[in-house]
């Protein structure tokens, strides 16, 4: 499904049949979730995001410009969503990482890092760690990433460049080589 | 979807093999079925209540006494100017406001028609002050297809039309491009007589189908004070007069009613001789 599929999905939407929009849920659901919870680090809260920016979107379908990407329009919802989270927490509020595994069996170790890297991108500031997710969990391209985020391409280059450096520091008993 | 398109000279190195080594995580089951449930909801109640969130009004009364004073500051300048300033002998030009009082019943009442009073209330209203610092309105309004439509007294009446302007702030003209049948319009929760009004106002203009198939005319339309001017006679009418427009276009917040009134007197329409 490309995005004229995207925006001939929406149109009919738009005519009243939202049952069409099942396809979009559908298509996007995997990609934003896995955003979400890395943005946040919690499965509830990635959870509730994600369903929210869905439903926010359907409600909002008639300001959606067709000419654009869909999936930037749906992400920049998600992004309001999972900040107004971020914002709802206390600030000493310790963040659940207790992630569901990945399929298959992971060797402690491999589960201990990944919880490491988990905790390394919540203490970046969230304009470092969505370069970073959106980088390493979309198929996103430095270019896509900036229409996305409506910040230019080497504005992106130089977050994620510093977002880098910083896990590293973080990330330094795991012998990471910057 | 760790698969990546494009160069990634930096996805080699340690840190970005640990970052792609992340799981992916399904969703949960239940997230799609909630999602749905919630939007059949929203759908159903937008069945029985169409969603025309645009005329809604709001203002304090002290704002609509301070756009009073600055009405009625904006009727003495357009009055002056149709008048026409009185010859002032030397010596007397500092006597502005005897002469103000002095001139202003030598307008006679065939002069004073409609559009003038339109013009007036216009300049008095919230919306005025509200369109003055709407860019997205501004950019529509500077449309030619748009202003040609305008122009055109079928599609302002057509246009003050609650249910066209709904399927407008819809984007429902620049979705049937989308579809393949362009049966966007055909399919709108729209009953015979409501359908057959949008489809005589899309009939009687070319310049209105251009106009609202633009997208960001559209979403003017649903998101900015335009749609409160499309459904204002008095706003109707001053936002066809090119000088309100220009001083519109140009004004700072600090001095919007000067501009236009500026505007108004320098390029010498006056709405009264329109």
């Amino acid at each position: 499904m490309d995005d004229t599929e995207d925006a001939a999905i929406v149109a009919r939407c738009l005519a009243g049949e939202h049952n069409a929009y099942e396809a979009i849920v559908h298509r996007y659901q995997k990609g934003l979730f896995n955003v979400a919870l890395r943005m946040l680090g919690n499965y509830e809260d990635a959870r509730d995001a994600t369903q929210t920016a869905f439903i926010k979107a359907y409600e909002h379908l008639g300001s959606f410009n067709p000419e654009q990407r869909f999936f930037n329009w749906l992400y920049r919802i998600l992004r309001n969503e999972c900040l107004n989270v971020l914002r709802g927490r206390r600030p000493s509020e310790p963040v659940s990482l207790d992630l569901p595994a990945g399929s298959g069996a992971d060797p402690v170790e491999v589960r201990e890092r990944h919880q490491a890297v988990q905790a390394a991108l919540l203490t970046l500031s969230v304009d470092y760690r969505e370069v970073v997710v959106l980088r390493h969990f979309t198929d996103l391209s430095y270019d896509e990433i900036a229409a996305t985020l409506g910040i230019p391409a080497k504005t992106v280059k130089s977050r994620l460049y510093t977002a880098r450096q910083q896990l590293g520091d973080r990330l330094v008993g795991w012998h990471v080589a910057r | 979807m760790n698969t990546f398109n494009d160069d990634r000279r930096d996805d080699n190195d340690e840190l970005s093999m640990m970052l792609n080594d992340l799981p992916q995580v399904d969703p949960p089951s239940s997230l799609t079925p909630t999602v749905m449930s919630s939007i059949a909801d929203y759908a159903k109640a937008q069945v029985t209540q169409p969603q025309v969130t645009f005329m809604r009004r709001g203002s304090t009364m002290a704002k609509k006494v301070l756009w009073s004073v600055a009405a009625v500051a904006a009727v003495a300048l357009v009055a002056l100017r149709v008048a026409g300033y009185p010859p002032v002998e030397e010596g007397t030009e500092a006597t502005i406001g005897a002469a103000q009082r002095y001139q202003a019943p030598q307008i006679a009442a065939a002069d004073v028609k409609v559009e003038d009073q339109q013009f007036q209330s216009f300049l008095q209203s919230d919306l005025f002050r509200q369109l003055v610092n709407d860019k997205a309105a501004q950019e529509a309004l500077k449309n030619q297809d748009l202003q040609r439509a305008l122009a055109d007294a079928n599609v302002r009446t057509a246009l003050s039309n609650d249910v066209i302007r709904w399927v407008i702030s819809n984007n429902a003209v620049v979705w049937a491009k989308y579809t393949a049948n362009n049966g966007v319009i055909a399919n709108l929760r729209l009953d015979a007589k409501n359908l057959a009004v949008l489809q005589a106002a899309l009939n009687a203009s070319p310049a209105l189908v251009a106009a609202i198939s633009n997208v960001n005319i559209a979403n003017a339309i649903s998101n900015s004070n335009l749609a409160k001017v499309l459904a204002n006679s008095d706003a109707m009418v001053a936002v066809r007069n090119d000088a309100v427009l220009d001083a519109m276009f140009n004004a700072s917040s600090n001095v919007q009613i000067d501009a236009v009134n500026d505007a108004v007197s320098n390029a010498k329409v006056n709405v009264i001789n329109k």
